[in-house]
């Protein structure tokens, strides 16, 4: 191996000074080897040069970024999937209405805020799983409970008079206070 | 004419000359600084978005009396670091297969040349990617035109750094490409 080859690429460049390029001139004119390397890297550095060129032409004719089809794909996949299975209705969560122990009465309830209500005077008419409880809010109202006694279960029998008949209706509010007392026939 | 109108001709004729100066430049190096830019891994807009501010740097270098050595240099460091600050990773997309663009090609090559071209291309892309990455900016910059000491103030390194780096990556990439 040559002691000049190590300079072999540099001369090539024409990076040596004066002196070294005329001493590397005149050994290549004698070496072959060395001759054979310098057509090698001259090969090289011409092939490396075509290559940046297709690079940049390539580059050129890719205007359009790769993630486009990549997304369009996925549009395309989404859509496919949302036509084959169709999403189903949602059910609606059954809404809990507290009621009452005794007879209850439909009353028109005020829908300002108030304390919620005491959960224990509550019955559910349905069972609702707990999860869904905890998912279902309904507003408290000042009148927590309304309970509606007939007459004759007030009074001891012969108490009342014949032909008069009322009941009696109680609004309790959350503090456990009679709110509202109303008799009706 | 007022006295104030004086003092703005003097500016504007050093901007005119600069001009002059960046506009013949620009046609020099334009091509280079594409090519070098696109191959780091820029997309070509990229590439042309970063020359077009490289060459508005050096209008305002010119401008304010910077130095007008070396500018091709200057230039390419510029551009260099601009790329850089666009793509972290850009090293990677440079030596992405060619496969199915190979339409640089000749019209009049042979079927068997493109093969023997597509060839050619695939063992030194396989070669790029086994180089570091300031073995492939070295030999970048050296096809770009670049003589070592500009080389070295691009990535700045020491013109014996750069001798050796672009030494040992020809040397890399002819024992793997087997041209």
């Amino acid at each position: 191996m040559c002691d000049v080859q190590a300079k072999l690429i540099a001369w090539l460049d024409r990076e040596l000074s004066s002196d070294q390029a005329a001493d590397l001139d005149r050994h290549i004119k004698v070496c072959q080897e060395c001759r054979s390397r310098l057509e090698t890297y001259q090969q090289v550095s011409e092939t490396f040069d075509v290559y940046c060129d297709a690079v940049m032409a390539a580059k050129k004719r890719r205007r359009v970024p790769r993630w486009v089809p990549v997304l369009a794909s996925a549009v395309v996949a989404a859509a496919v999937m949302f036509l084959a299975f169709p999403q189903r209705p949602v059910e609606p969560q059954p809404v809990l209405t507290p009621t009452v122990a005794a007879t209850s009465v439909p009353v028109p309830t005020p829908h300002h805020a108030a304390e919620p209500a005491p959960r224990k005077t509550i019955h559910r008419r349905r069972a609702v799983p707990p999860v869904q409880e905890r998912a279902v809010k309904w507003q408290a109202t000042e009148t927590a409970v309304q309970i509606a006694i007939p007459a004759e279960a007030m009074f001891p029998p012969g108490a009342m008079p014949k032909g008069m008949n009322f009941i009696a209706e109680l609004s309790i509010a959350p503090d456990g206070s009679v709110k509202q007392v109303r008799l009706r026939q | 004419m007022s006295d104030d109108s004086v003092p703005l001709a003097l500016p504007l004729l050093r901007l005119a000359a600069g001009s002059l100066e960046v506009t013949t430049l620009y046609r020099e190096l334009r091509k280079p600084l594409l090519r070098y830019l696109v191959c780091l891994g820029l997309s070509s807009d990229e590439a042309q978005d970063v020359v077009q501010d490289a060459f508005l740097s050096l209008q305002r270098h010119l401008a304010s009396d910077g130095t007008q050595e070396n500018i091709r240099g200057w230039l390419f460091r510029v551009a260099h670091n601009q790329a850089r600050n666009r793509q972290t990773s850009y090293h990677r997309r440079f030596i992405e297969p060619l496969d199915g663009e190979m339409d640089f090609l000749a019209d009049d090559a042979t079927p068997e040349q493109r093969v023997l071209e597509k060839e050619k291309f695939r063992r030194l892309a396989a070669a790029i990617r086994l180089l570091t990455g300031s073995e492939r900016e070295c030999l970048l910059l050296r096809a770009g035109g670049l003589r070592y000491r500009e080389i070295g103030e691009v990535l700045g390194m020491a013109v014996s750094t750069v001798g050796d780096t672009v030494e040992r990556a020809i040397k890399k990439l002819a024992e793997k490409c087997n041209v």
